[in-house]
Parts: C-alpha cells; structure tokens; sequence
C-alpha cells in the first residue's frame, strides 16, 4: 500500500517554482497549528486551507490519491480514539467530537505533507538540506536511497522469478511459512546490494569524491521575492488561526 | 618513458589465496590506443583498478611493484588526486549514474573538485561536446538506452579532465551498434583530443582494427603483448578463451602471407590475389 504518493513529477506550477525552504516554514507552521488546536471546526479550516494549494500546485489529483490510500489510517484512528474516549469518559458527544478531530487531524497533515513532497523534486529537497547545513555526506546519501529503490525492485523481482523457475511457490503454506519463504530473496538482494554499494563506492571515488572540503555547486537555491510573500501569507494566516483560538477562550 | 608505467606489479586481494595480478610489467606511451583483453577472470578489471589508484588506496591485500600514471605513483597519491589524471569508467553504466539529470551527473566530478561555477559550466559543456550528447543534458539518466547512458559516464569521467582514459569492458552490456558508437568515440577522442586510451574488451572483431597495441592476459599474467596483427595472428592466443576474430581464423587457414584484421582488408587482399 502507498501511504503518499512520493512520486515527483516535473511540472512548473508556482507551488512546485517556490523555493523548498519556504515550503517547509508552511509545513512546520501549519504542523504546528494542527497539533496546537483540538476544536473539530478550527482543525477543518486549516485542512480547507490546504486545498488551494493543492489547487495552486496542480496535483490535486495525486494529493487525492495520497488521502484516499490513508484510508485504513483514518478509520482506524476514528475507531480507535472512539472506543479508547468512550471506554474512559462514557460520554457519547464528547466521544465523537473529539474523534472526528482527531480524524481531521490526521488527514490534515497527511494533506500538507503531501502538498510537499508531490511539489518538491528530490534535487530541490537535497539542495535545501545542503543550505540547511546538512553535511553533504548525508544528503547524498539520502539522495542514493531514493535513487536505487527502482533499481532493487528491479534486482528483488529478477530474484523472485529466478527462484520461482527453481520451484519456490510463495502462495502455499500459512503466513509463516510465506515470511519463511522470502528468506532466499533476501540474502541474495541483500548481498548484491552490498556489492553494488561496493562499485559505486568505486565509482564516486573515481569521479575524485571526497577531494575538497569546500565541495562547489552547480545549481543552488536561491530565495526571490514571490518566496518571501509566500512565507508572509503562511505567518499571517498562522496569526489569524491563533487569534481564533483566543477567540474561542473569550466565548 | 610511457605515460603510464607499471612495474613489476603483483597484486593478491586480502580475502583470496592467490595473487590476481603476477609479476606485470607494462609500459604505455602517451597517446596510444591500447587493448586489454583475456579471459574471464584473468585480472583485467583487477588492473584497471591499480591503474587508478582504487588499489592499493581502496582495497586491502598484498601490493608489491609500481604503477606510475602521468608521473604519480599510485602509492603515494589519493585516488581523488589521480582521478584528475586517469579517468576509470566501468562496466555498468547503471552504477554510476545516480544524479537527476545529465547535465547534473556530468558536474559531479568538478562539483567535488570544488572548482568554481563558471569552470563547472565550461567543462559539462565540454565534456558534453566531446561525446556529443549535449541534446541529452535535460534528461534523466536512467530514461537513456544504456549506449547513451555509457556516453554519459564517459562525459562524466572526460569533466574530470584526465589525460589517460581507462574502460573497463564499456560495451558488455550493449547491443552491436551502440558498442559500434561507443568504440568508434573513444577512437575519435585519441585522435582528436591525443588522449591515451587504454580498453578491456571482448569485441575483438571492432576493435582489433582500431588500436595501436593490444596485451592478451591469462591468470593474471600478461601472455602477449604488441601489435594487434603479431598478437592475434601468434599460436598461443588459441590456447586460451578469448573470441579470435574470425577474420584471423579464416585468414590462417587460407595461409595468407599478409595479415589482415577487417572483413575489406581481406576482401583487398583476394581481389588482389585473383
């Protein structure tokens, strides 16, 4: 099951032009606001304040996909903030006010952080690490894992074919048998792993890895104006969701 | 002296029982189209790695002899310093390449130089142009048929600004025509740019034609070494599992005085003859 749909693909919206390290003050910003309220009304207007943009951004179809594959999450944390609050308060509209806002919670932030990663490329993302002083060495590595994983599906399902034509069935048997069964796909993707790690290694080398302290870049990221009146937009709507919260308190 | 001299090289990996390399003395001179080939196993990629100094920086085991590349002893120098001088490029582009376009794979190398931007932007183009893949820069590189993606590592390895290129087999995984193109860039690279090349490869058939001397290795020795015509025309390279070019074969047993390497050479030679 895909919980997000990770996946970029190169559109030029002007969510996906904004600079990553402005997208992220909007999802540490709003992460914040859906952790601080638990008022089911409030906490739906800041999920409706994502909507734009993903509207904005042009990915409304894949921010759809990525709420709808949570949808085992969301039942689940429904059920079982209803019966973990009924179990302890026994009051039934309590229960289920607080429930929905803990469902809207949840898919709040599923919804900004989707609006994230469907908008940044994973060059972006990498280069806001390196300007958020992240060493080089990490970000790189970060970068490779997401690199190689179609590569292992690849090697995983040539292993997985390569033993079913040696007559490893992997429908019989009850489900310890099947996980029992995965054991001679592991060890051989886990030792041509390695040894792929090992030319790659050889290959970074070659390419003079590791020569300067101060590594240079060809690209890098750069904060305009259109950033700034985002990352202003973010803070006044964050002001104007607190004010509401002061609001409520005087009610 | 050559650009790239080894002497009395003897290389045994820490984990296996015996040496991979025995006793190598090889000399290659600057500018020259040089071949490797041998059996599976017999020490090729073994010594593509001493050639730039992967071994013995990289890897543990037995080192005895010297190996100099333009002037450096490998000995004494980071792989990252001689990388500026030999280039190594490997069997499986796919390895390689792990950035999100072309363009971007090419500047890793200077990127780790830590050169400045302009000098970046001047050698991908560059590098670019050598093999004409500067349509391709946008592209990500695992979108590309494998030649091209070969042509990238190339580009990648040519940005470093080496005088020596080293390939170990580039060709294994390719289709005829796209091994075709590749062979015929490196051989358009020593003759335009002077750059010593020096090639594993199976496909004798292409490339025996094409450089200047070629080395047979077999468990770890050098057996044969000169030009490709004494080489591969000489008794003890049928002892041993390397593809003979037909052509040489086909030549022998028509016990021609002459020694031709390509299908027209020979066709030359029996037209003359009738």
């Amino acid at each position: 099951m895909k919980i997000f749909e990770f996946e970029y693909k190169c559109e030029t919206s002007i969510i996906h032009k904004l600079d990553p390290r402005a997208k992220l003050v909007y999802v540490i910003l709003f992460t914040v606001l859906t952790i601080y309220f638990t008022n089911p009304l409030i906490l739906l207007l800041i999920f409706l304040s994502s909507v734009p943009m993903a509207i904005l951004g042009k990915i409304v179809r894949k921010w759809l996909i990525s709420i709808k594959s949570s949808l085992f999450f969301i039942i689940f944390i429904f059920l079982f903030n209803f019966i973990g609050i009924f179990w302890t308060t026994g009051k039934i509209i309590d229960t289920i006010i607080i429930s929905i806002a803990m469902t809207i919670r949840f898919i709040s932030l599923i919804s900004i952080f989707s609006i994230f990663f469907l908008s940044t490329s994973p060059e972006d993302l990498m280069q806001s690490m390196i300007k958020l002083k992240i060493p080089y060495e990490y970000v790189l590595t970060f970068n490779m894992a997401i690199r190689f994983v179609p590569t292992l599906a690849r090697e995983a399902q040539t292993i997985i074919d390569a033993q079913r034509s040696r007559g490893l069935e992997f429908e019989k048997g009850n489900i310890f048998q099947k996980v029992k069964k995965y054991i001679p796909i592991l060890i051989p993707l886990i030792i041509s792993s390695l040894r792929r790690a090992e030319v790659i290694a050889d290959a970074m080398e070659s390419r003079a890895f590791g020569a300067s302290k101060t590594r240079s870049f060809l690209y890098t990221l750069t904060m305009s104006k259109k950033d700034f009146i985002f990352i202003s937009i973010c803070i006044i709507t964050f002001t104007i969701f607190l004010f509401l919260r002061m609001f409520s308190y005087i009610q | 002296m050559g650009i790239v001299e080894i002497r009395n090289l003897t290389f045994k990996y820490a984990n296996s029982d015996k040496p991979s390399l025995y006793d190598i003395n090889l000399s290659i001179n600057k500018g020259e189209f040089f071949l490797i080939t041998g059996p599976t196993g017999c020490g090729k990629t073994t010594l593509c790695k001493c050639l730039n100094g992967l071994i013995p920086n990289s890897y543990h085991g037995d080192f005895s002899g010297e190996v100099i590349v333009d002037g450096l002893s490998t000995k004494e120098h980071p792989v990252y310093e001689l990388a500026q001088h030999v280039g190594l490029v490997f069997q499986d582009p796919e390895n390689e390449l792990f950035c999100t376009s072309v363009e971007k794979e090419i500047a890793f190398g200077p990127e780790n130089l830590g050169l400045p931007r302009d000098e970046i932007r001047k050698r991908v183009e560059e590098a670019m142009a050598m093999v004409g893949i500067s349509h391709l820069r946008e592209r990500s590189p695992y979108e590309l048929s494998g030649g091209e993606q070969q042509k990238v590592a190339i580009a990648a390895i040519l940005a470093m600004k080496p005088k020596i290129l080293v390939l170990d087999e580039p060709t294994s995984n390719l289709d005829s025509l796209s091994a075709y193109s590749i062979l015929n860039l490196l051989l358009n690279l020593k003759k335009e740019y002077e750059m010593t090349i020096i090639l594993v490869e199976h496909r004798l058939e292409i490339v025996a034609k094409m450089v200047d001397r070629c080395a047979i290795m077999n468990e770890g020795r050098i057996i044969a070494i000169g030009d490709p015509r004494e080489v591969l025309y000489s008794d003890i390279v049928e002892s041993i599992g390397i593809g003979i070019p037909k052509i040489v074969k086909l030549a022998k047993r028509l016990k021609l005085s002459s020694r031709p390497l390509s299908s027209s050479e020979l066709a030359n030679i029996l037209k003359v003859k009738k």
